[in-house]
């Protein structure tokens, strides 16, 4: 029996297809999100299944989570994306007693309980400065594709403070630094660390170990760094990080609604 | 004329009304449908869902006719004080009086919702210099400007201190325009020293005699001036009975909060329970009038415990509400996310609680004043929540924080540490702006996570186990991505 995980975030839209008999994965995929995330999620499932040999009618269950997960019509319910990561963190780090999860548009903390359920969440998304998307307008200003940033992670030797804590003034200084001549691998080091900032902000209380680092943006090379250091605790990054909110999603359909 | 408790939009209203009015409702004279008070610019109206029920309108009624009353007030020669920054204690005082018509100023602050910020009441603001920075009761000051909303008071009062940074900046933005302002200043509430002579408070806090005595004076000179503006003495005799009158309505009041949210099955939805505490403070300009408001709403809860009937689920979740929300809108989303109120801290709880009528009024009336949870350590208000949170029976709590109001900036956060780590539950803090249509479904994914939450608790709780999508041994099948996922 086939159970299906849709995650519509606000940048992309994953799926996670997972066997219920033994909780095995089947298959996964990411798209980026457009308008008609309806249309995106389906063509999205259907091509999974196609490349498993699969049909639409092996599917017994579909949960979607994610900003847009109302409107996926394809789902047979909706679950938050908290509860969601927390479930797909259960499955891939059984330890992790909190969540730091940053995606393209919104960026969330959750602290979880021994048995893996959440205590509570903080969320941010009314901020720019804490999530995907102040890294997006740094790849912008300085013309690199947002996955081609790694290039220049690393190579810092003296990181640019980033002063401003909202994204639409950092623009101005980061186009400043530019001016200045500091260099971008400096401003990247020094963005990555805002971010990270805004999200020590964001939690405020003291965060339980082990650590999990996952959404998109715990995909670019030092930003799990950053955030250890600002934390000054490590920070585990999940495997597969895009991914476990839709697995969640995919193992709640399999053990409570098939 | 009864009909099954549901929350019903303003469409279904309109039917409802007509139904009632067929059946033979007999109505105030405030009454009416609820649709006229759209055509008055309250369009918010339009995306509320509210209660059913014959004291349900009765109550939206009273609250939305408030402007009309005070206009009728002036035009009958009684003298309009204004209230500013005070939740329940010189109200107190006014109806006292003979003629006398005490209102809350800064209960404007709704309006700029009310009326889908069609007021024009924040942009005047905004012109005075107090901008979006500020509470959104900066309305107020838009509001007393343009004299749209309420006759301009005889006496407007206020106090400052340690009640609200806000208010204390907008209302000297007010004095500067020339408005006259009887202001009275309230100290910030502090533990007595070891050996200073102190007392407890309304509400269980002890402060010192020394404070109570500061306030006791600062109030005389409001009795002064209210005898100024009437005329008329306000004896101790008076303020006694003043007291007593006071007292019904916060009576009638606790029964109502102890029925509708120790009961097992939600009987009156959360917005209904917001404005019935609201006519605590204030009395919407008409104190007998409350009371009967409130003793009708009381009977229908009554009526609908014993029925073991509510809008709600009986599994909806029960939530301790922290601050009141500048948009109405999000009671709504609440319980359409699948909870319900079950206690609540708005920040005048002390003007919930008795006034000691066996105590010389004026003293009396001092330590309700120096009650307040705004005017004392938020350590102060946490354990009251956290007190009440237990009395009520609540699994989480949601804190609203108002854009911009300078005690909900930090409070919430310290709030929700004490809270969360002596009631062992889930607190959720959330920014409610006046109109908060955007942030809709950011507002709903928080609170229906909070209901998952809680939901999966209660499972665990009953099974004496996790449910299985928690339970460790559910991770012994094949791990899914620690080998890696195919591209």
């Amino acid at each position: 029996m086939i159970c299906a995980g849709i995650d519509a975030g606000s940048r992309t839209l994953k799926i996670v297809l997972v066997n219920a008999n033994h909780a095995g994965l089947v298959a996964s995929g990411v798209v980026d999100q457009g308008i008609d995330q309806d249309r995106l999620a389906l063509n999205l499932l259907e091509r999974l299944l196609h490349e498993q040999g699969l049909q639409r009618g092996d599917v017994r269950t579909v949960v979607a989570t994610g900003y847009g997960r109302k409107l996926v019509r394809a789902a047979d319910t909706t679950v938050t994306e908290i509860t969601c990561q927390a479930r797909g963190v259960r499955h891939c780090v059984p330890d992790a007693r909190t969540i730091v999860d940053i995606g393209g548009q919104d960026s969330k903390l959750v602290r979880l309980k021994e048995d893996g359920a959440v205590a509570d969440f903080v969320m941010n998304d009314r901020c720019a400065a804490g999530t995907g998307r102040f890294l997006e307008m740094l790849a912008a200003q300085l013309g690199t594709p947002f996955f081609e940033l790694e290039s220049l992670v690393g190579r810092s030797r003296v990181p640019a403070v980033i002063s401003s804590m909202c994204v639409v003034f950092a623009e101005s200084e980061i186009i400043g630094l530019l001016a200045a001549g500091v260099l971008p691998e400096d401003i990247v080091t020094g963005v990555q660390t805002a971010v990270a900032t805004r999200i020590a902000a964001m939690t405020g209380r003291k965060l339980a170990e082990p650590i999990l680092f996952t959404g998109g943006v715990a995909l670019v090379p030092g930003m799990g760094d950053a955030l250890a250091a600002v934390l000054e605790r490590p920070v585990r990054i999940a495997p597969q990080p895009q991914l476990t909110c839709a697995l969640g999603a995919a193992l709640l359909a399999a053990e409570r609604f098939a | 004329m009864r009909e099954t408790a549901r929350r019903i939009a303003l469409d279904e209203w309109d039917r409802r009304y007509a139904v009632l009015r067929a059946g033979g409702l007999c109505e105030p004279a405030y009454g009416g449908p609820l649709r006229r008070h759209v055509a008055d610019g309250n369009s918010r109206l339009l995306k509320l869902c509210m209660d059913n029920s014959a004291a349900a309108l009765r109550l939206w009624n009273f609250l939305l006719s408030e402007e009309e009353r005070l206009r009728q007030a002036r035009q009958h020669g009684k003298q309009l004080v204004g209230t500013m920054k005070d939740l329940g204690t010189v109200p107190v005082m006014a109806y006292s009086l003979n003629d006398t018509v005490a209102f809350y100023a800064d209960g404007a602050w709704w309006l700029p919702c009310l009326m889908e910020n069609r007021t024009g009441m924040l942009e005047l603001a905004d012109q005075l210099g107090i901008d979006d920075s500020f509470c959104p009761v900066r309305a107020m000051l838009g509001a007393f400007v343009s004299k749209a909303h309420f006759p301009l008071p005889d006496l407007v009062t206020c106090s400052v201190g340690a009640t609200c940074d806000d208010l204390a900046v907008i209302s000297q933005r007010l004095a500067s325009l020339g408005f006259d302002i009887f202001w009275w200043e309230m100290p910030h509430r502090r533990p007595p020293d070891p050996g200073e002579p102190a007392v407890i408070l309304p509400g269980g806090f002890a402060a010192p005699q020394s404070q109570v005595d500061l306030v006791r004076t600062e109030l005389e000179r409001v009795r002064q001036a209210l005898e100024s503006l009437t005329g008329q003495t306000l004896s101790d005799a008076r303020l006694a009975e003043g007291i007593g009158r006071a007292n019904r309505v916060r009576l009638v009041l606790a029964d109502l909060r102890d029925l509708a949210y120790k009961a097992r099955r939600c009987p009156l939805p959360a917005l209904e329970m917001l404005i019935a505490e609201m006519l605590a403070i204030h009395f919407c300009s008409d104190q007998a009038e409350a009371v009967l408001v409130l003793e009708e709403l009381r009977a229908e809860v009554q009526t609908r415990v014993q029925a073991g009937e509510g809008p709600l689920e009986e599994s909806a979740v029960r939530v301790f509400w922290v601050n009141p929300v500048a948009d109405l809108r999000v009671m709504n989303l609440l319980e359409d996310a699948g909870g319900r109120i079950c206690g609540t801290e708005y920040l005048f709880c002390h003007a919930l609680d008795p006034i000691p009528e066996d105590l010389p009024p004026m003293e009396a009336l001092a330590r309700i004043a120096l009650a307040d949870p705004m005017v004392g350590s938020p350590i102060d208000r946490a354990a009251r929540i956290a007190a009440d949170v237990q009395r009520f029976g609540a699994e989480a709590v949601v804190i609203s924080r108002i854009p911009g109001a300078s005690h909900c900036a930090l409070e919430g956060r310290l709030i929700g540490e004490i809270v969360g780590r002596q009631c062992h539950i889930a607190v959720l803090e959330v920014e409610v702006p006046p109109i908060s249509d955007a942030l809709e479904p950011a507002l709903r994914t928080r609170l229906e996570a909070l209901v998952e939450t809680v939901r999966i608790g209660r499972e665990t709780s009953r099974r004496g186990y996790p449910p299985s999508a928690f339970r460790k041994t559910d991770v012994g099948s094949r791990p899914i991505l620690e080998g890696g996922l195919p591209p």
